[in-house]
């Protein structure tokens, strides 16, 4: 297997991935959608609340603030030494918020006051609520790690997915470059140079075949297919994490899971089964 | 009533970008052009901009009369 990044950014991560199967591509990205952990606020309590916006309106505002994650110093819940439900300090953070408006004010995520400067709301422009003058907002916001499967605000992904590689073949005996695939294409993979049609940005092929229906030959010039073992992946993390941390967590997980089915079918059950 | 904090589709964070667009369409600029230089490239997020309607504004309003009245009357 070999991957090649295409592109790299603070929240996106595009990459080819060659030599690999469907199977194998797609446990990555179910993992990275439903098992890798990020950090979301889960629960709230409200002190006060005289804003316009109802107190369960408002927490599951919040609950959708992405958070900055630190997946080193904190335990998932479940997974964490004080086994209670309440959390200590290795599986917990505390938000709080106090605002009294004396004018007509938006209050944002960048007022939440967290006790540990690191664990913030990715951005502090997020407006949260509007409050008339006299209105009070008052609250605690626990914030803990979870992952994607209990609740989508723990889906550390926007959009996680990936396509096979197209392979486009222009047959030069058939074609006579009539431009009617360039003309078709939603986009812009093909171009005409030179009396001749060519494949200009093939990555950016969505496999919709509109360019051999559109081509009047018969045989048809353009061939389009895909590779079935080369795989072009899109990753764009909403901020809690770095997109190439989610790929690795979620390679860590799959790594475990495969570990754990080994053992299992080498007849090493646990005393539950 | 008030920009939801993520699109309803893909889960990206759009609330945090609401002000700005909304100040530079009021302004002139065409909207597609300022979505694109936010960084908004998807339809999905794209429509939740473009189609959103800050009704919280309007609704302040009344609690900000509310607000002078009890002033007014020394509550």
């Amino acid at each position: 297997m070999n991957v090649e990044i295409l592109e790299k950014t603070d929240t996106n991560l595009r990459f080819v991935i060659r030599d690999a199967d469907a199977p194998f591509v797609n446990a990555l990205r179910r993992i990275i959608i439903s098992e890798v952990p990020c950090m979301a606020i889960d629960e709230v309590v409200i002190l006060e609340n005289s804003s316009m916006i109802q107190d369960e309106v408002l927490a599951h505002r919040l609950g959708l603030v992405p958070i900055k994650t630190d997946l080193n110093a904190y335990n998932l819940r479940e997974e964490c030494v004080c086994k209670s439900k309440f959390g200590c300090n290795l599986c917990r953070v505390a938000l709080t918020l106090d605002v009294e408006a004396t004018d007509t004010t938006t209050v944002y995520s960048g007022s939440l006051v967290s006790e540990n400067a690191a664990i913030v709301p990715v951005s502090a422009n997020i407006p949260l609520v509007k409050l008339a003058p006299g209105q009070k907002l008052k609250l605690e916001a626990d914030v803990r790690l979870g992952r994607g499967k209990e609740h989508a605000k723990w889906q550390p992904v926007a959009v996680c997915a990936y396509k096979n590689m197209p392979q486009i073949k222009i047959n030069p005996k058939l074609c006579d470059a009539c431009g009617e695939c360039v003309k078709v294409c939603p986009k812009a993979v093909f171009a005409v140079a030179e009396g001749k049609v060519e494949v200009r940005n093939l990555l950016a092929c969505t496999l919709c075949l509109d360019c051999v229906d559109a081509c009047p030959k018969n045989p048809k010039a353009v061939e389009v297919t895909w590779d079935k073992n080369t795989f072009i992946f899109n990753l764009e993390s909403t901020g809690a994490l770095p997109p190439e941390r989610i790929l690795q967590e979620a390679v860590k997980i799959l790594d475990k899971k495969t570990a754990d089915f080994l053992k299992e079918l080498a007849g090493e059950k646990d005393e539950t089964s | 009533m008030i920009i939801p904090i993520r699109c309803f589709t893909c889960g990206k964070l759009i609330a945090d970008k609401w002000e700005d667009f909304a100040r530079r369409v009021k302004a002139g600029e065409e909207a597609g052009k300022v979505l694109d230089s936010l960084g908004v490239k998807r339809y999905c997020c794209r429509r939740m901009l473009l189609s959103h309607i800050e009704i919280a504004d309007e609704i302040i309003k009344f609690y900000e009369v509310a607000g002078k009245g009890k002033q007014l009357r020394g509550q």
